[in-house]
């Protein structure tokens, strides 16, 4: 037991952070910007740095040394993960946390060698085909066909909420090739080239101000060698997989962030000695503390070869809750400032505040919401009936 | 960085727990409620067999040479069976105490007795009507040869059972102002009236009223007082913290089971996803109190500064352990009302854990103190120094 980093683990968090602030200038904040995508960053922007993470070789530091990884623990990942949420930095997505590590576990070795070294270089984008209008937090009710013909699969149906896929090169793709009851046997797992014949794409605003999608498949060609495990076995590739991209979204780096960005306020008011902001500083440095730990021991858990999985959920949780709370927190404190927007005179933080209160909505439905958070707590890690 | 527990103190902490667990009848534990002693004495002389009272001292004093994490371990463990021991007053407190800040008259005379759990000390610090230590008003008055000493002190843990209590007094000799001294229980003037509290522990008041002491009753070198008064404060906090985890999962476990088993409806309660979310809460807040805690106790055990996290393991605890038991009531309904239920001896046990040795609010303070004075030490290991984009 050790709570603190080691001096190998603290020099590679300065590495990164260094990497992270010799990037991310001044001018890149300026002039990079783009409030209509996820994450404001300009898509062109995004590409370009996750190939630069690519070749800094933090994309694949966690994979086996025989798909060129560099066999880092998790408590690696954790620092990089933590560092790139604080420095609010992009790229770090199910591109390169989901995706590959699903590849890894239920790939062919025709898939990763296809794909692996592509994603190792940050050259790929990827976007998730599991939500449909009918299928959120029911998942399994998923309804795009994938009907086998020749040695290709057509896949016909609507996905829903599909961050990034206008900027994707593939889809990750979960359609159903057989019956639909049970309704979570018969679902398929698939790589789809988004610049496949039959694929077209919806944009939605969201009130966060940036701009979702909604993708189309109709009658699109994928080839045999491109289905991912069995064949109507997608449900334990999707289950299997997502505790990898849940020990990524419990990263503190984001909860870290809001933390000093109120700290830097306050002291900037003289107000580190006021007694009621004391107390709330007090409660959100606690709870900061908590979910910082909470992931960092998940970590742990993974670096002792252990697989933990509703604690994973759990942690999620417990760093989503709490970056809700410094979102309300952060508003309460700029006072009449609050609803400030970008650009407009007055605006505390250039209106990042704000914007993020209306941005992190998300956290409290999206890749487990808090409620199918808890249902998965009650019935893993309590083992509650049904 | 590397958060899990060795497979020793994993397996140290299933076997007080085993222990623990079995020690008593929930019947037992209630009878011993307000009774002068508080805890049973065979059970006590299992636990020193065992090696509990001696955990954390060292080898050559009859310990076991470990350290306060693994205390913690055992504290906890106590805490979730809600066992009654003089473990605390006379370990945490004043054990503790003499081990690491004590002379070494009474360090040799005293610590191998209380490893072996033959002797039970234990300290006098907080006085009535001053619940937060803000002064001392207790006196020691030097006399030619030694002291005399005049004050009230409450929350005098184990007073019946102790053969001497460790007591803080002002003392004018003292470069800190402060003295600590030790005074047998049986001395005249030393008077003692059981408090009648909530929980399980033995807590008296005791008044000195002219009691004498010879000046070899000095427990610290001169000056030293104050330094063993912070790290006894700061090991109180952490180990009440500790308890409160162990108060935690077994209001935890006790609510989960009976959700399992019973029926309304036609159906368990657990399957109403109403009673999965409170449970699911109750774990979270659980877990992360208990990272807390370990964290807290993990530095304190490495000699490192654990001023922030100590506060925020036992303000969180404070606030968060007691809300679990008022859940896990709410999830019982009725049944738990009733004293022959066992949870309400654990909704009690968490109020006084959760006020001693600094409640939620006092912590708090004690970080924002921080905040306002050192905000390094308030922003801890995570801190970038990097200024937050302007713009």
């Amino acid at each position: 037991m050790d709570f603190d980093l080691t001096a190998d683990e603290h020099a590679f968090r300065d590495e990164v952070c260094a990497f992270l602030t010799a990037e991310l200038t001044e001018a890149v904040w300026r002039t990079e910007r783009d409030p209509d995508e996820q994450g404001q960053w300009r898509r062109e922007f995004t590409k370009a740095f996750r190939r630069k993470l690519g070749a800094a070789g933090y994309i694949g530091m966690g994979w086996p040394a025989a798909y060129g990884g560099g066999g880092k623990s998790r408590v690696y990942q954790t620092i990089f993960a933590e560092e790139m949420e604080y420095h609010r930095a992009p790229g770090l997505d199910r591109s390169i946390t989901y995706v590959p590590n699903a590849l890894l576990a239920f790939g062919t070795d025709a898939q990763k060698a296809e794909f692996l070294p592509r994603i190792a270089r940050g050259e790929l984008s990827w976007f998730v085909g599991y939500s449909e209008p009918e299928a959120g937090s029911d998942l399994a009710n998923l309804k795009a066909r994938a009907v086998p013909d020749g040695s290709d699969f057509v896949v016909t149906g609507q996905k829903a909420f599909s961050s990034e896929a206008h900027m994707a090169e593939y889809c990750w793709l979960a359609a159903r090739t057989g019956p639909v009851s049970p309704k979570h046997r018969g679902i398929s797992m698939f790589i789809v080239d988004m610049q496949s014949p039959g694929i077209r794409i919806d944009r939605y605003p969201t009130l966060a101000g940036w701009t979702h999608h909604a993708v189309y498949f109709d009658a699109v060609r994928v080839p045999d060698a491109h289905l991912v495990g069995e064949i109507d076995r997608g449900w334990s590739v999707i289950m299997g997989a997502i505790d990898f991209e849940r020990a990524a979204l419990a990263a503190p780096g984001l909860v870290a962030f809001q933390l000093d960005r109120l700290l830097a306020h306050a002291r900037e008011q003289g107000r580190l000695d006021d007694p009621v902001l004391g107390d709330q500083l007090a409660r959100l440095a606690t709870e900061a503390e908590g979910a910082r730990l909470m992931s960092y021991w998940i970590a742990s858990l993974h670096a002792h070869g252990e697989m933990p999985q509703f604690e994973t959920s759990m942690a999620v949780l417990c760093k989503r809750e709490t970056a809700r709370l410094f979102d309300a927190a952060g508003l309460e404190m700029l006072g009449a400032f609050a609803p400030l927007r970008a650009g407009s005179p007055g605006a505390c933080f250039d209106g990042d505040i704000e914007a993020e209160y209306r941005d992190h909505l998300y956290f409290q439905f999206a890749a487990g919401g808090f409620d199918i958070t808890r249902n998965v707590i009650a019935h893993r890690g309590l083992g509650l009936p049904r | 960085m590397d958060i899990t527990l060795t497979k020793e103190a994993d397996s140290l902490r299933s076997t007080a727990l085993a222990f623990a667990q079995h020690a008593l009848t929930h019947d037992r534990i209630r009878a011993l409620e307000g009774s002068d002693g508080g805890f049973e004495p065979d059970v006590w002389r299992d636990m020193a067999t065992m090696g509990w009272s001696g955990c954390v001292f060292p080898l050559e004093m009859g310990g076991a040479g470990l350290g306060l994490f693994e205390l913690a371990l055992i504290v906890e463990a106590c805490g979730q069976a809600a066992l009654p021991s003089p473990m605390f007053a006379s370990v945490v407190e004043a054990g503790m105490l003499l081990l690491e800040s004590g002379v070494e008259r009474h360090r040799a005379a005293w610590v191998p007795r209380i490893a072996a759990g033959d002797a039970i000390l234990t300290t006098a610090v907080f006085e009535p009507g001053n619940a937060e230590l803000e002064t001392v008003a207790t006196t020691a008055t030097p006399l030619p040869g030694g002291y005399r000493i005049d004050g009230t002190k409450t929350f005098v843990r184990d007073a019946a059972t102790a053969r001497a209590i460790v007591t803080l007094a002002r003392c004018p000799d003292s470069p800190d102002g402060l003295a600590l001294l030790l005074v047998p229980s049986g001395l005249r003037g030393v008077r003692r009236q059981r408090l009648s509290s909530s929980g399980g522990e033995a807590l008296w008041e005791v008044a000195f009223d002219g009691v004498s002491v010879p000046a070899t009753a000095l427990v610290t070198e001169p000056g030293q007082a104050l330094a063993a008064l912070d790290r006894l404060l700061a090991r109180g906090a952490c180990l009440k913290a500790a308890e409160l985890v162990g108060i935690g999962q077994a209001a935890l476990d006790l609510t989960v089971a009976y959700a399992k088993t019973r029926v309304q409806f036609e159906r368990p309660l657990g399957s109403f996803q109403a009673v999965q979310h409170h449970c699911a809460t109750m774990y979270r807040d659980l877990r992360v109190c208990r990272l807390l805690m370990w964290e807290a106790a993990a530095r304190l055990a490495a000699g490192q500064p654990a001023q922030r996290e100590v506060a925020m393991a036992k303000a969180k605890t404070s606030d968060a352990i007691p809300a679990l038991t008022r859940t896990a009531h709410q999830i019982h309904g009725a049944i738990a009302y009733y004293r022959d239920y066992p949870l309400e001896l654990y909704y009690t046990r968490a109020v006084a854990a959760a006020a001693a040795y600094g409640n939620a609010t006092y912590h708090r303070r004690a970080l924002a103190h921080l905040l306002a004075h050192d905000l390094d030490t308030f922003r801890g290991d995570i801190h970038h120094g990097l200024p937050v984009r302007p713009r």
